[in-house]
């Protein structure tokens, strides 16, 4: 058995830190640029010292933080604004494709450079499926920081939900969200999308001074993972989770089992956030390439691959003991 | 109780608070308009915005991006009214107003904001009261909305020299900024739409 071998590139099995690394980034990104939109307004209105003392504290602060930067703070800090809903890095803008999708629904007309914003995201998705869901939404942030908040919690004792739902229950999510969104003539997907809703909202909250009806709903999806389903908002209702399934159905890199590595130990089924079935090659279209399974895998059973649709089951993995009493006697090399 | 006095009570009680109510429907519709605009009356569009409101919701995605790079923060949102409305910006003069600097149509992702040189903005036009306007009603001199005007003479000017009474010109774009400068307490300025003219008409 001249395969078993086989061992996944060794950078792969570290992915996991770097896509909290970048999930924190993002979040983070999205608590400070609302600061920064609020030290542009400062230096705007000219007015240092009409200031309240906190303000101009605050006015120092970030002068001594950007000024290394610019000189000319209101217009070159333009350079990065916005959400992951839709953002602007120097002037390149990028959008969600579900926004792509909701205004088309809502306007029942296609504004091309608009759709051209999300064209990027809709490229990478179809090449790496639905790693937005993993590797960027701000709500997946807080979701998975919510699901250890959960194990805590079982540990204490309290009981926390494991109830399966019908995964199909998003398609249904998105296609309502986009009949009604046609229907009453505004985007409605954004009003029930966590990302979009935690964009705004933390900028409401900073620059505005309150949070919006988003927050209640948003509270209500912690709830909904808490008390009935793990990671239950991402796996069975998210409209922008579904259309990145179906964008994503058919991605060129996916992770993969290499079967003569495995030994059934089942704990890249208990790590995934989806819920999906790793162990027996039960990826699916739902997977959203966050490598967390890599990273739990104590014999390196889990690597990325270049190929158009999941591998068939693969049966029990070849270091289990099923496997090896099934082929006892053929000799291992 | 007996059923058939609490009956008597509970009746009574209905029939004063059905009467009480009748002079304060009576004064509800028979009272002339309020002085002040409805508060949804007060929200005007941004700048270069789709004409249709409804259009306007239709294509607003919700992002926040025009707030976000607005430099004296004037863009607000409808944040718990729900409906067709939810998250979608507006203007409210008496707030804030608009400066007319450009940079939310730039950076607009959709077809909701489209750049539009300033002086062909349409976000309304100011009206003024001229039974409230301090130079108007001889209270003395102002001129705070015409110096603070960003178009100048083409928007709002003195209806006569050195006479401070100030007149809505066709040429304002309704940015607020009068609005907001405007020391009268009651706020004689604002801005409505472009067919409610420059005057406040009263009803006498």
């Amino acid at each position: 058995m001249s395969s078993s071998n086989r061992k996944p590139f060794f950078l792969w099995r570290h992915l996991n830190k770097l896509r909290w690394l970048v999930l924190s980034t993002v979040f983070a990104m999205l608590v400070i640029l609302p600061y920064v939109h609020v030290y542009q307004n400062y230096v705007s209105a000219h007015a240092y010292d009409l200031l309240a003392p906190s303000e101009q504290r605050f006015y120092d602060l970030m002068q001594t933080l950007t000024e290394p930067l610019t000189d000319d703070p209101a217009e070159d800090l333009d350079a990065i604004k916005g959400n992951t809903w839709s953002g602007t890095f120097w002037g390149f803008k990028l959008s969600d494709p579900l926004a792509a999708a909701g205004q088309m629904a809502a306007s029942l007309k296609v504004f091309g450079p608009f759709l051209l914003t999300a064209l990027i995201p809709i490229l990478a998705t179809l090449l790496l499926g639905r790693f937005y869901c993993g590797w960027i939404c701000p709500a997946t942030f807080l979701y998975e920081l919510n699901s250890n908040l959960a194990v805590w919690l079982q540990k204490l004792g309290v009981r926390t939900g494991h109830r399966h739902l019908d995964r199909r229950l998003k398609y249904v999510v998105l296609a309502l969200g986009l009949v009604l969104s046609a229907a009453t003539g505004a985007v409605l997907v954004a009003a029930i999308y966590p990302p979009a809703i935690i964009g705004r909202e933390i900028y409401y909250a900073v620059a505005l001074g309150g949070f919006g009806a988003g927050a209640v709903f948003f509270v209500g999806t912690l709830l909904f993972d808490l008390l009935v389903a793990r990671r239950g908002f991402c796996r069975y209702l998210c409209p922008g989770g579904a259309l990145y399934s179906l964008l994503g159905r058919y991605r060129l890199f996916r992770i993969q089992r290499i079967v003569e590595n495995c030994n059934d130990c089942a704990k890249c089924n208990a790590v995934c956030e989806f819920g999906l079935d790793p162990l027996r090659d039960g990826f699916g279209q739902e997977c959203n390439n966050c490598s967390a399974c890599i990273a739990v895998c104590p014999t390196d059973a889990m690597t990325f691959r270049v190929r158009f649709t999941d591998q068939p089951d693969q049966g029990p993995g070849h270091l289990g003991r099923q496997y090896r009493k099934q082929h006892a006697g053929e000799g291992r090399s | 109780m007996s059923r058939r006095r609490f009956l008597r009570q509970a009746a009574t009680g209905v029939s004063l608070l059905l009467g009480a109510s009748v002079p304060y429907g009576l004064a509800q519709l028979l009272s002339p308009e309020p002085a002040r605009a409805p508060e949804e009356r007060r929200h005007r569009p941004l700048p270069g915005a789709l004409k249709d409101a409804a259009d306007f919701s239709a294509a607003c995605i919700g992002c926040g991006l025009c707030s976000e790079v607005c430099p004296p923060n004037c863009i607000l949102f409808h944040e718990r009214e729900g409906g067709e409305v939810v998250n979608t910006p507006y203007i409210n003069p008496e707030y804030k107003g608009c400066i007319l600097c450009g940079k939310c149509m730039q950076v607009c992702p959709t077809e909701a904001l489209t750049e539009t040189p300033r002086e062909r903005v349409d976000m309304g036009i100011a009206q003024i009261d001229r039974l409230a306007c301090y130079p108007w009603v001889d209270r003395g001199i102002c001129g705070a909305c015409v110096g603070i005007c960003p178009l100048g003479e083409r928007a709002i000017r003195f209806k006569m020299w050195n006479q401070y009474r100030p007149v809505v010109q066709q040429g304002c774009v309704g940015c607020g900024l009068c609005v907001e400068v405007c020391p009268h307490p009651s706020l004689p300025i604002r801005i409505v739409d472009r067919s409610e003219g420059t005057v406040t008409r009263h009803r006498i």
